[in-house]
């Protein structure tokens, strides 16, 4: 397997409930060691439970996965040894520190006391929650809360980390926060499997990516990759009315204003043109990856998975 | 991989730890709550018996200090640690199933023991222990423990979909069910010909090993022997039935 850290190969999860739902239609993801790797997708697409499955909590129904060389399916002790999660919507107890919780799961993996307490010295200096070690969960604020289950992860020494939705409902200070406590890692070496469902944070923390929808990967790459994945390059945002967007691109109405998507820089300007002489307000600015995604995932009011 | 014993019961110490340390330290209220569950019936029995029966609401203290947390902990503990996903990172953790499980079931019983101390020395005080009373004492209420968090166990397993709201009240209900109304914190000789059902609830069976030993409750050693073989079959048959639904790892 050599550089790779994750590799799933035709990964299919099925639950069996009520209903038959297949989760996870055959899934190829590689994540290169080193890299952090977001799994990008709407809610429901499959992202946790793919989480779920490579880090050894869920059997896959068919195919498999490796991480760092070990099989989830056939060695899951193994892959544990190598791995540390942050599942998504995770809370702290009350009662506990976030020093309790770098050092007693760093005591869990195994090490002495004073290992312990030197990784989880190294973890909560790295999230920023050094001065407030002592300090009960409770009291603390959400994004301190959830950079305690960080550092907790952290503190392992893992190779490999898997964070599920890692800054769902934080404020943007806190976001950053943990966003720079990421890069960082990555940084020292760590592999990070990140799921989101947030552009941003995957336009900005992330080395590769894949877009995930009703179980099915349809794009993966870099973030030039993932872009170049569309013909428009531009974006044009058009507010007032204005008859003939169509004819200068694909136009996506919201309300009073209209995204035109086009491919060159040139039809760009000849739509700002166009629109100041009108007296309109527009501004044009290169595609984002929401754009790119919303497209690759089937639009604002589909979102039919088209697989690649 | 091959299963480290060590490792397996260090960790099984260490999850018992991180269940009960805080909680002793930072919530001190909490063991007394646990101790008024015991000490409430004495009030009682104190204003209503004039002292009589006394003795034998101590020997019901000291089992509910055990087995009236350790069903509530099994369950809540367990729905707990799904609610805060602290499960989900000890599953992907190099932590064996075992540590998890006797490290949760452990916790209360760290927690119950200032209360248990407390009963013990009355118990005491009336001169009706031994070492070897106190010895049977203890490995009746460690039984009793056991068999009460298997059936915490096997309720939180079985109801793995319910709500913790839920799971919280049925514990309390169980634990006050359990505990109060099968002769516990007293003789089951107050229940004439139905004394034998106090040896199929696994609190009353352990109230009455205990009176047994002490003198208080008159029992044939054939009788002690089938108690205690009750209580073992209770308790493993439980463990079974868990077993056969508990998965470490979903499927």
């Amino acid at each position: 397997m050599g550089t790779d850290a994750v590799k799933s190969v035709d990964l299919v999860k099925v639950y069996r409930s009520r209903e038959k739902v297949e989760a996870l239609k055959g899934v190829n993801i590689t994540v290169g060691k080193g890299d952090l790797f977001t799994l990008l997708g709407p809610n429901g697409a499959g992202k946790t439970t793919f989480l779920r499955t490579i880090s050894t909590q869920l059997m896959p129904s068919s195919g498999d996965a490796e991480v760092l060389g070990y099989s989830v399916t056939n060695e899951p002790e193994e892959v544990r040894e190598h791995i540390a999660v942050v599942p998504q919507d995770v809370s702290t107890y009350q009662n506990f520190t976030p020093w309790e919780y770098a050092y007693y799961f760093a005591r869990l993996r195994g090490m002495s006391p004073s290992e312990a307490k030197q990784a989880s010295e190294k973890a909560l200096k790295a999230v920023d929650l050094w001065e407030l070690k002592s300090r009960m969960c409770g009291t603390l604020s959400g994004g301190e809360r959830r950079r305690a289950i960080i550092a907790s992860a952290l503190s392992s020494n893992a190779d490999v980390l898997m964070l599920d939705e890692p800054t769902s409902g934080l404020d943007a200070v806190a976001r950053r926060g943990v966003w720079s406590a990421l890069r960082d890692m990555v940084e020292e070496g760590k592999t990070i499997l990140l799921t989101t469902h947030m552009m941003e944070e995957a336009e900005i923390v992330s080395d590769r990516l894949a877009i995930i929808n009703k179980g099915n990967v349809i794009a993966t790459g870099n973030l030039d990759e993932i872009k170049a994945l569309t013909p428009e390059k531009y974006r044009v945002v058009v507010e007032g009315k204005f008859e003939r967007l169509s004819e200068f691109g694909e136009v996506t109405k919201l309300g009073d204003r209209n995204i035109v998507y086009v491919k060159t820089q040139e039809e760009a300007l000849e739509l700002l043109k166009t629109t100041l002489k009108m007296h309109l307000r527009a501004e044009a600015s290169p595609v984002t990856l929401e754009d790119v995604f919303v497209k690759l995932v089937g639009g604002i009011n589909n979102h039919e998975g088209q697989s690649h | 991989m091959k299963v480290k014993v060590t490792k397996i019961l260090k960790d099984t110490l260490l999850i018992a730890w991180i269940k009960s340390y805080p909680d002793f330290r930072r919530n001190p209220l909490t063991l007394l709550l646990f101790a008024m569950v015991g000490a409430i019936p004495l009030f009682f029995m104190l204003v209503f018996s004039g002292g009589g029966l006394l003795i034998h609401g101590l020997v019901g203290a000291m089992v509910s200090s055990v087995t009236f947390i350790g069903v509530m902990a099994g369950i809540q503990d367990i729905a707990w640690d799904r609610y805060v996903k602290l499960r989900e990172m000890i599953v992907s953790m190099p932590v064996h199933p075992a540590s998890y499980a006797l490290g949760i079931a452990l916790a209360p019983l760290l927690l119950s023991v200032p209360s248990l101390i407390f009963f013990g020395a009355l118990v005491a005080s009336w001169g009706v222990l031994t070492p070897a009373t106190t010895a049977w004492t203890v490995l009746a209420l460690l039984f009793g423990w056991a068999a009460m968090s298997t059936i915490g166990f096997m309720i939180s397993t079985y109801l793995f979909k319910v709500s913790m709201v839920v799971l919280s009240n049925l514990s309390t209900i169980l634990g006050f069910v359990l505990v109060f109304i099968p002769p516990v914190f007293y003789s089951e000789t107050m229940l004439g010909n139905l004394s034998w059902i106090s040896m199929l609830i696994p609190t009353s069976n352990v109230a009455g090993l205990i009176r047994a030993y002490m003198g208080l409750l008159p029992l044939s050693a054939e009788t002690i022997m089938v108690r205690w073989l009750i209580l073992v079959v209770t308790t493993i048959v439980f463990v079974i039935l868990t077993s056969m639904k508990a998965r470490w790892r979903e499927t």
